[in-house]
């Protein structure tokens, strides 16, 4: 079959594909992993962005694919979770952005997306790695543009492309030292692997098995959530497609800038793009009516949705999900919000009590996706919000939500560790009224902290001089393995000599949820003996995955 | 002839009050509903095991004296026929002196021809004993009650106290710390640096994580806020943490004197039911507070 073109509900159909195949194949993406301890996750975090660009697609099939890619994009970028997920979500922005005023694409048109997407994901980074995702795109998206011809068809170009993709992939040890050292090719290089199998198996009508190819259907509606006696909370998720009419407007000097802010005067949430004259509209608002009513004086409907957000969806509308109150944005602003990012409750309401508006639930193996963290930032009347991801895979999530939000002026402290975040928060001085210097101190205070983590191996390996042996216990720091011992009290005694925690003034000790009372009790009753100048805090933290975090300041 | 009092808010002992003939005031602290007065109701202050009994996660409450316990204090002087001169823990922190002032009142009616002096050190705790050592020494050396008073009234605003906190469910409960409010329950190694004002009043003014800088935050203050410290009485306080007081005394002797006094002393479970343990304070003759 040769496809010459690709219009929207093709593209829809291909994104839907790339998201089937890397579902069936994400416990092997989640392997690759580095670090022998069990927090892989790429391929859970990259197929839930890609998710979230498919399902923004119900019954309906766009016919333009600027329209079908914008959407998926807008999907992605919300939806983006873990440092993979953020640039997947980049690299299918960069393609819309190519796509853009058309409604379909040749093989050439798609090489020049896939070449706007490597730069759009390059610029998602501030210091891009090679031998990752970002190198295996460009190796693939340069090879398949070389052998384009005027024969080329869609199928060959992507023939084309995944072959060098497989390629880039098998060299990626060879540019990246750790991968080498524990056997493994890039995860999120994997990911795109399989996206790219699905999306071009989807050009010759082969899709993956299960519903996931499928259509999202509408969930069931359980109107009884909302009764005679219930408040508009959330007010109405409002969606729409206006056409632009010759005799109501000069659709050609449509200010879409002027109608957005419109918008975001009657409500929030806004996304409105057009397409030629058509107009795409979503909003959050207390009164449709009001903004259809004033949308009529442009054009006439297309089509139109409008869903109160109280009503919960067991379907993946993530937006009634996490809807945040409309009413919570009235009244005075405060200076400054505080935003962290952590499992385990007991590390959760230790964050909280040191001041934290809102904590959202994630971590190691477990990412929270932009809109996740853009909830959160939306919930809190602040002028300036200060977020601690405080995980390495957190950073580029956090600032892509930071770049999202435009209900207040977001500062990524970027924290790669819950100790980080705690010596930063535990400091904040709020009376500060330079938001500029607040972020210095804040990051000053993260630069004095080290923070070192036990967990239990989940493979044999040797890393950093060390022999890891399977479900031994591992203590390593600023990624390095520094100890293995089979006793996990032995492993945290070994690991705190090994980051001389003598020489620091506290030692917080944060309990994961594997350790019991006993265990505790008896590695602080060593911990205090050993290092008697050094203050030891012990807290039940609940972690998940990490049995013991030592934070050292 | 003129009597001396003072409370056991000031951390003085019986035995710190028989040096000077104090009279000593006992001021109440009641666990779980059941009320204790130090020196009263025991005869050795067991700071150990008093706080302890605070780790072990009781906060106790405090109340105010009423007129009726000062009138059993002071009537018998006055009925003697003698003066008294009162030097007490700080007025802006307890209801207890409205109570002083109505008893006073009652018995001035009684008793017009007697004289009653009052000295606020504006403080509590080591801060307070500071100008009780001063006025019984002033008092010994027969100075007039009049010229006592203008002595030690004058050096009150010289006192400074500085202490740092250790768990503020404490102070929380106390209610008496202003500026605590972006210092959240839940410590984890800050500690809260707080001072006593002018005004008697106790005010955050800052914090630091852990023990060793927050002690350097107080000897950076006495090395700045000091005037001839060396010269003057220099007191160490501390909530049952013996160790880490020592540390303060020998870093406090490195910097100002190997060979100066330096008083270290428990701080009295009354005023300890709103520090709670391992606090450290510092007591110094300074510019101003």
């Amino acid at each position: 079959m040769n496809t010459t073109a690709i219009n929207g509900a093709l593209f829809v159909q291909m994104i839907r594909n790339g998201a089937a195949y890397l579902y069936e194949y994400r416990t092997v993406v989640n392997d690759l992993n580095v670090f022998p301890i069990p927090d892989g996750d790429t391929g859970d975090n990259m197929y839930m962005t890609i998710d979230a660009g498919a399902s923004q697609f119900h019954d309906e099939a766009p016919s333009s694919l600027d329209d079908a890619a914008k959407t998926a994009a807008r999907g992605m970028l919300f939806g983006a979770r873990g440092n993979s997920g953020v640039i997947l979500s980049r690299i299918f922005f960069g393609i819309a952005e190519s796509f853009s005023g058309k409604e379909e694409a040749t093989a050439t048109d798609l090489s020049a997306a896939f070449q706007n997407g490597v730069k759009e994901a390059y610029g998602a980074v501030s210091v891009p790695v090679e031998g990752t995702i970002l190198t295996v795109l460009k190796d693939a998206s340069a090879y398949a543009a070389e052998r384009l011809s005027p024969s080329s068809t869609l199928e060959s170009y992507f023939n084309d492309f995944s072959a060098e993709l497989q390629r880039s992939l098998d060299r990626t040890p060879e540019l990246l030292a750790v991968l080498k050292e524990a056997g493994v090719v890039d995860s999120g290089g994997a990911g795109l692997l399989y996206i790219i199998e699905g999306m071009k198996n989807a050009l010759s009508g082969i899709f993956a098995s299960g519903s996931r190819n499928e259509p999202q259907k509408e969930a069931e509606t359980d109107f009884s959530l909302f009764t005679e006696d219930s408040e508009l909370l959330y007010g109405y998720c409002t969606e729409f497609l206006l056409r632009l009419q010759n005799a109501k407007t000069d659709i050609e000097h449509f200010d879409l800038d002027s109608y957005i802010a419109y918008l975001n005067s009657v409500g929030d949430s806004v996304v409105a793009f057009r397409n030629g004259s058509v107009l795409k509209v979503h909003v959050h608002t207390e009164k449709p009516g009001d903004i259809l009513n004033n949308a009529q004086q442009y054009g006439e409907f297309l089509k139109l949705k409008i869903e109160n957000m109280t009503l919960q969806h067991s379907g993946a509308n993530i937006e009634n999900r996490f809807a945040a109150p409309l009413r919570a944005k009235k009244g005075k602003k405060k200076r400054y919000g505080v935003v962290a990012v952590a499992a385990g409750e007991g590390i959760k309401s230790t964050f909280t009590s040191l001041g934290c508006d809102a904590v959202v639930d994630g971590g190691q193996s477990m990412n929270p996706s932009a809109q996740d963290l853009l909830h959160a930032f939306e919930d809190i009347n602040a002028e300036t919000i200060f977020v601690f991801p405080n995980n390495g895979n957190v950073i580029l999530t956090a600032q892509q939500a930071a770049k999202l939000c435009e209900s207040a002026e977001v500062r990524v402290i970027p924290t790669h560790t819950i100790g980080e975040g705690y010596a930063a928060i535990s400091i904040m001085d709020t009376e500060e009224p330079d938001a500029e210097k607040l972020a210095e101190e804040l990051a000053q205070a993260v630069a004095n902290v080290v923070t070192g983590q036990i967990s239990r191996a989940v493979r044999d390996t040797e890393k950093d001089g060390v022999k890891v042996v399977k479900d031994d216990f591992i203590g390593f720091s600023d990624g390095r393995i520094l100890v293995d011992f089979p006793d996990r009290t032995a492993a945290t005694l070994a690991l705190a000599e090994s980051l001389s925690a003598g020489d620091y003034d506290i030692l917080l000790l944060i309990c994961g949820e594997a350790v019991d009372e006993a265990e505790t009790k008896a590695l602080y009753d060593a911990l205090s003996e050993k290092y008697k100048s050094t203050e030891i805090i012990m807290i039940d933290g609940g972690q998940p995955v990490f049995d013991y975090i030592l934070v050292l300041e | 002839m003129l009597v001396l009092f003072t409370d056991t808010d000031c951390d003085v002992t019986p035995k710190i009050a028989e040096e000077y003939g104090y009279n000593l005031i006992s001021m109440p602290y009641s666990i779980e509903g059941k009320t204790t007065y130090p020196y009263v109701d025991f005869k050795k202050f067991d700071d150990h095991a008093f706080y302890d009994v605070l780790r072990s996660g009781t906060i106790p409450n405090t109340s105010a004296v009423s007129s009726e316990v000062y009138l059993s204090y002071f009537e018998p002087v006055f009925a003697a026929g003698n003066d008294i001169l009162y030097v007490h823990f700080s007025r802006a922190m307890s209801a207890s002196f409205d109570a002083m002032d109505q008893a006073v009142a009652e018995l001035k009616e009684k008793y017009p021809a007697r004289e009653f002096y009052s000295i606020d050190t504006k403080h509590i705790s080591i801060g307070c004993l500071y100008t009780v050592r001063l006025v019984g020494d002033l008092y010994k050396s027969g100075m007039s009650a009049r010229e006592i008073v203008e002595t030690a009234t004058k050096e009150v605003d010289h006192v400074a106290l500085y202490f740092f906190a250790d768990d503020l469910r404490f102070f929380k409960h106390s209610g008496r710390v202003s500026g605590l409010a972006g210092i959240m329950g839940t410590l984890l190694g800050i500690r809260p640096i707080i001072y006593i004002g002018d005004d008697g009043k106790m005010v955050s003014i800052g914090k630091e994580k852990g023990r060793k800088k927050a002690i350097e935050n107080l000897l950076s203050r006495m090395e700045t806020l000091g005037d001839s410290v060396a010269d003057h009485r220099i007191l160490v306080a501390h909530t049952d943490c013996p160790d880490l007081a020592a540390e303060v005394i020998a870093e406090i002797r490195t910097r100002f004197g190997k060979d100066i006094d330096i008083e270290l002393s428990p701080v009295n479970p009354t005023i300890g039911s709103h520090c709670g343990p391992n606090c450290i304070g510092l007591c110094f003759h300074a510019t101003h507070r």
